[in-house]
C-alpha cells in the first residue's frame, strides 16, 4: 500500500465517522481537495511522478516483518545453498544487498565467506591428551566438550555458554565474535542456540538479533513513535516523509528524525545539535513579546500569523522585521533574507564572531518562530472545531459544509512546516545565485503562508473562494520550492 | 581461595612464579580478585625511572569481561585521565576471554612507551602532545619525577 492510498483510505473512514475525529482531517491533502472540487477545471494536480514528496511505504507488524526477513533469507539459502544462519549473517553484513552477495559468492565462495568473517583459512586447533585444558577456564575437559566456530579455535562448551551470556547481557547478538584474541570470526545463530542454555537469554538473543536485522535493513525502520510497534517498509531508503497510521508520528524514513524537507538528513542533524548548544542564548535574545513599532505598546503573539495588528493603535506590521505590513506584499523578500555584512573579511575576530552569532540568531529566530506558530495554529484548529460544532448544532450548515476550514488549517500547517525547515537549509547554504534563488522562493512561500494564516484566523469573515484560492497559491509555492531544492 | 575460578588461581600462580619484567602484580590479602600492581616506566620514555601504582580488579564475569584497571599514581599521558582511567581497546570492545592479566599489563606498559594522542582520553594533554610534543614530553618527565617516585615511598 502506498502513502497515497493510505491517505485516501483515511479520507473515506473520516467520511463515515463524520466528525467524531477531528484529527483525521489533517490527513487530507491538497490532492484530494483538487480531486473533490476542481475535476472539471482541469487544473494540473500533481501526479505521483512529479510530486517531490511522493514516497511508497507500508506499515508492517512485527510478525509480517519477520516473515519478510525470513523470505529474503530463504531465497539466499536456496540460491547459494548455504544454511539459514550463514545467509542471515551475509545479509546482515552486506546491507541486505542480495545481488551483490550472490555475485561475490559465486565468484569466490571461500574468499567471500572469509571476507565476511564467516570462514577462515586457519587450521583447527588440535586437542592434545585425554583431558585437554580449555585456555579460557584452565580446567581439564573431555575432548567431546570442545567446540569451535569457523576459525577452529577450540573452547569448552561451558566457556562458550558464559561468553554468550555476557555478550547478550551487553546487547550484542549478531556481532558476537570468537573468544580467541584478535579473532573476528562471527558466531552464527545456530551455534549460539545449540549452546545457550538459559531460556530467558535465548529469548533475549532472538529479540535483540531481530532488532539488529531490522536496523541493518535499508528498507525497514522501526517507527520512532513512543511505544509504537510498527515497522515501516519502504520501496527505497530515501529521506522522505512517513506518517505512521498507528501512532501518528511523522518522520523522515532515512534518519528517523522529524521530517525535514527541503533540508537533508546530515544538515538537519547538524542544525539541531547547534540549536541544542546555542539555544539558551537564542532564547534569551528572542523574547516572546515585542513592542509595537509605532505606539510601543507591548504585544504578546497569540496566533500563528506574522501579520500583526496592534490592538491599541491598529497599525499593521510584520512580527519578524517590525516593518510596515503594507509594504510587505512586494518587499517580503527583505524579511526572510539575512543581509550579510559585506566587509566581514576585513573585520576583527571579535566582530566576525558577533556577526556569526547574529547570522545564527537570524535563522534560529525564524525557525523557532515558525515552530511556535505551528503550535498556535493547532489552537486555531481547535477553535474552529468548537465554532463549527456550534454552527452545526444551530443548523448553520452541515459538518460537511464546514470541512473546507479544516482542509485550510491542515494545508496551512503543512506549508508552514516546510517553511520552518527551509531555515536550516538556507543557513548552511553557500552564498551565490542558488542561495538567492532559494531565498527568493522561501520568501514567496513565507508571504503566502502568512496570507493564508491571516485568512484562516478570520475564516468566517473571509469568502470561501478567496480562502481556497489562497490555499492553492500557498501549496503551489511549497511544491515549487521542493521541486527545485528537495533531492529526489 | 575457596570459590575462586581455576582460571584466576592459575593466572595468579603464574604471575608469582614467572613475573613479567618491569611489572609486579600481587593479589590483595583479603580479596583475591583485587591486585596491587606496580609498573616501571619503560626506558627511553618520559616515564623512565618512575614506578607507577595501579589497581586491577577481576569482575564476577572475568574472563568473559575485561579486568578493571586504573592508575593510582598521577601520570601525564594523553590516554590516561585525571582519575587514572585508561583508554585501551583491549580493556573495552577488543577484550577477548583468551587475554590475561599478564597481557593486559604488558599492553599498558607498551602504552607508556607509545602514547597515542590521536585517540585521546584527556583532551588537554592530547592537544599539548599534538601541538608541542617536546614540551609535553618534558611535562610528563617532570610529573614522573614529582609523583612516580614519591608515591611508592609514601604508600
Amino acid at each position: 500500500m502506498s502513502g497515497e492510498v493510505s491517505r485516501q483510505m483515511s479520507h473515506v473512514s473520516e467520511g463515515s465517522a463524520m466528525g467524531s475525529d477531528g484529527n483525521s482531517s489533517e490527513d487530507l491533502d491538497e490532492d484530494d481537495y483538487y480531486m473533490d472540487n476542481y475535476d472539471d477545471l482541469d487544473l494540473d494536480c500533481p501526479s505521483k511522478a512529479d510530486d517531490p514528496e511522493y514516497f511508497e511505504y507500508e506499515p508492517l507488524q512485527v510478525i509480517d516483518a519477520e516473515r519478510m526477513l525470513n523470505e529474503e533469507i530463504e531465497t539466499l539459502c536456496t540460491t547459494l545453498k548455504v544454511n539459514p544462519s550463514t545467509a542471515k549473517m551475509l545479509l546482515f553484513g552486506h546491507n541486505w544487498n542480495k545481488e551483490e552477495i550472490i555475485d561475490n559468492y559465486q565468484r569466490d565462495p571461500q574468499g567471500f565467506l572469509i571476507e565476511s568473517n564467516l570462514a577462515s583459512r586457519r587450521k583447527p586447533d588440535r586437542l592434545v591428551g585425554a583431558k585437554p585444558v580449555c585456555s579460557v577456564c584452565c580446567r581439564e575437559v573431555n575432548p567431546d566438550r570442545f567446540l569451535s566456530v569457523a576459525c577452529g579455535h577450540m573452547f569448552c562448551r561451558e566457556c562458550w555458554d558464559m561468553h554468550f551470556q555476557t555478550q547478550i547481557q551487553d546487547g550484542i547478538t549478531t556481532g558476537i565474535e570468537c573468544m580467541a584474541k584478535e579473532c573476528s570470526i562471527l558466531v552464527p545463530e545456530d551455534f549460539v542456540y545449540e549452546i545457550l542454555t538459559q531460556p530467558k537469554l535465548r529469548d533475549k538473543y532472538s529479540k535483540f538479533s531481530f532488532n539488529d536485522l531490522i536496523k541493518s535493513h535499508p528498507r525497514l525502520r522501526f517507527c520512532p513513535g513512543i511505544d509504537c510497534a510498527v515497522i515501516i517498509k519502504a520501496k527505497e531508503c530515501k529521506a522522505k516523509k512517513v506518517e505512521c497510521e498507528a501512532c501518528g508520528a511523522v518522520y523522515c524514513f532515512k534518519c528517523g528524525l522529524n521530517y525535514h524537507a527541503p533540508t537533508d538528513c546530515a544538515v538537519v542533524k547538524k542544525w539541531l545539535t547547534k540549536c541544542e548548544d546555542d539555544s539558551e542564548t537564542a532564547n534569551y535574545i528572542s523574547a516572546h513579546t515585542k513592542d509595537c513599532p509605532r505606539c510601543h505598546v507591548c504585544i504578546e503573539k497569540n496566533g500563528g500569523c506574522n501579520h500583526m495588528q496592534c490592538p491599541s493603535c491598529k497599525c499593521d506590521f510584520c512580527w519578524m522585521c517590525l516593518g510596515d505590513w503594507n509594504n510587505h506584499g512586494s518587499e517580503y523578500y527583505e524579511c526572510s533574507r539575512y543581509k550579510e555584512n559585506p566587509n566581514i573579511a576585513h573585520e576583527s575576530m571579535h566582530v566576525q564572531a558577533r556577526e556569526a552569532l547574529k547570522k545564527y540568531l537570524f535563522y534560529y529566530g525564524r525557525w523557532e518562530n515558525h515552530a511556535r506558530s505551528l503550535q498556535l495554529e493547532e489552537i486555531t484548529r481547535e477553535n474552529i472545531q468548537t465554532r463549527t460544532q456550534k454552527k452545526v448544532m444551530n443548523n448553520e450548515g452541515t459538518w460537511i459544509d464546514w470541512q473546507y476550514l479544516f482542509h485550510a488549517v491542515a494545508l496551512l500547517k503543512k506549508c508552514r512546516y516546510t517553511l520552518q525547515y527551509t531555515y536550516p537549509y538556507a543557513y548552511y547554504m553557500d552564498k551565490g545565485s542558488r542561495k538567492e534563488l532559494f531565498e527568493y522562493q522561501q520568501s514567496q512561500l513565507e508571504s503566502e503562508v502568512e496570507n493564508l494564516s491571516w485568512k484562516v484566523e478570520r475564516a468566517e469573515i473571509v469568502d470561501r473562494g478567496e480562502l481556497e484560492n489562497q490555499m492553492d497559491i500557498a501549496e503551489k509555492r511549497r511544491q515549487t520550492l521542493l521541486k527545485d531544492f528537495l533531492e529526489v | 581461595m575457596a570459590g575462586l575460578p581455576r582460571r584466576i588461581i592459575k593466572e595468579t600462580q603464574r604471575l608469582m612464579a614467572e613475573p613479567v619484567s618491569g611489572i609486579t602484580a600481587v593479589p590483595d590479602e583479603h580479596n583475591s580478585r583485587y591486585f596491587h600492581v606496580v609498573v616501571a616506566g619503560p626506558s627511553q620514555s618520559p616515564y623512565e625511572g618512575g614506578l607507577f601504582k595501579l589497581e586491577l580488579f577481576l569482575p564476577e564475569e572475568y574472563p568473559m569481561s575485561a579486568p578493571k584497571v586504573r592508575f593510582m599514581t598521577k601520570i601525564y599521558h594523553p590516554n590516561i585521565d585525571k582519575l587514572g582511567r585508561i583508554c585501551l581497546d583491549i580493556l573495552k570492545d577488543k577484550w577477548s576471554p583468551a587475554l590475561q592479566i599478564r597481557t593486559v599489563l604488558l599492553s599498558i606498559q607498551a602504552l607508556l612507551s607509545a602514547p597515542n594522542p590521536d585517540d585521546p582520553l584527556d583532551n588537554n594533554v592530547a592537544d599539548h602532545w599534538k601541538t608541542n610534543e617536546k614540551s609535553a614530553i618534558e611535562q610528563a618527565r617532570q610529573w614522573t619525577q614529582q609523583y612516580a617516585k614519591a608515591s611508592i615511598n609514601n604508600h
